[in-house]
């Protein structure tokens, strides 16, 4: 019994590379929510770590065997869609109507 | 051959991905996402996920991005000042991410990895199962992500109303 390999036509890619490279990116995009403060950068940070957490999705769903994987990916496509559209209307709405320098300058709920 | 194009895809992702982090301009940014997304749907196509492969070229990488650079055009250039009002931001960061990856890494150890069960024939993750598969066992989530798209779209149709007062006045 090998363990976690693909049997992608002759080669035998194993699952956890695409694991690891899905970590990879998550944290990328955890990295660029944390450390940036353009609010457009921070919306592009977030859609990458939801394309990393479908790329697990879809590597499971072909370990399995199992449909069911690919079809959570395509929900998170959809619910990524309404965040992005949601999120930069609100950014629209914000940033157009004021002169704001970045994302720290939206403190009036600062207590 | 399969293990090129995972390699040359998997370095793009990352190439990508540290320069949609590391640009200092956001349509540089947004223009590293769309390399991030093409090379990942090039994987999904390595894991036999034709249609999710095409869902994400058409929409994804298609339309979001497109409405990403709209909104980029719309705005104008957003300055970010060199100085963070939050203290120790950058350092309180570093602490965040050394632990999720830490994280991410015993998880990863910990993963019994495993051989696919029945080896995926050659008809796996075609539009015709997942046509099936989502009006069958999946309509009610189905049906559901329509509600979901309305409401983003109503919502954004309200929220980006030059006029905020009430209709018919």
């Amino acid at each position: 019994m090998n363990n976690g390999l693909l049997h992608l036509g002759s080669s035998t890619l194993a699952s956890s590379d695409f694991l690891i490279l899905a970590g990879l990116l998550f944290l990328l995009g955890a990295v660029g929510v944390l450390v940036r403060r353009n609010p457009i950068v921070i919306l592009v940070c977030i859609e990458l770590m939801l394309n990393a957490a479908n790329l697990t999705l879809i590597t499971f769903a072909r370990q399995q065997g199992n449909l069911d994987g690919q079809i959570f990916a395509l929900l998170t496509m959809v619910v990524a869609a309404a965040e992005a559209v949601i999120g930069l209307a609100v950014l629209v709405d914000i940033f157009g109507a004021r002169e704001l320098d970045d994302i720290d300058d939206l403190s009036e709920l600062n207590g | 051959m399969a293990e090129v194009v995972f390699w040359v895809a998997a370095l793009l992702a990352l190439l990508g991905g540290v320069g949609v982090v590391v640009s200092r301009q956001p349509i540089r940014s947004v223009l590293s996402l769309v390399v991030v997304m093409l090379a990942l749907a090039v994987l999904f196509l390595l894991l036999s996920a034709q249609f999710v492969f095409v869902v994400q070229i058409i929409v994804y990488a298609g339309a979001v991005m497109v409405l990403f650079l709209f909104v980029i055009a719309l705005l104008g250039p957003i300055k970010e000042s060199a100085q963070g009002r939050l203290r120790l931001q950058f350092t309180a960061s570093v602490i965040v991410i050394l632990i999720m990856g830490g994280f991410f890494w015993v998880m990863l150890n910990g993963v019994q990895f495993r051989a696919p069960q029945n080896p995926a024939p050659g008809v796996f993750g075609t539009v015709e199962q997942i046509g099936v598969a989502l009006f069958t066992s999946y309509l009610y989530p189905f049906e559901l992500t329509s509600v979901l798209l309305l409401v983003a779209a109503v919502g954004a149709i309200y929220l980006s109303r030059v006029d905020k007062g009430t209709p018919g006045e």
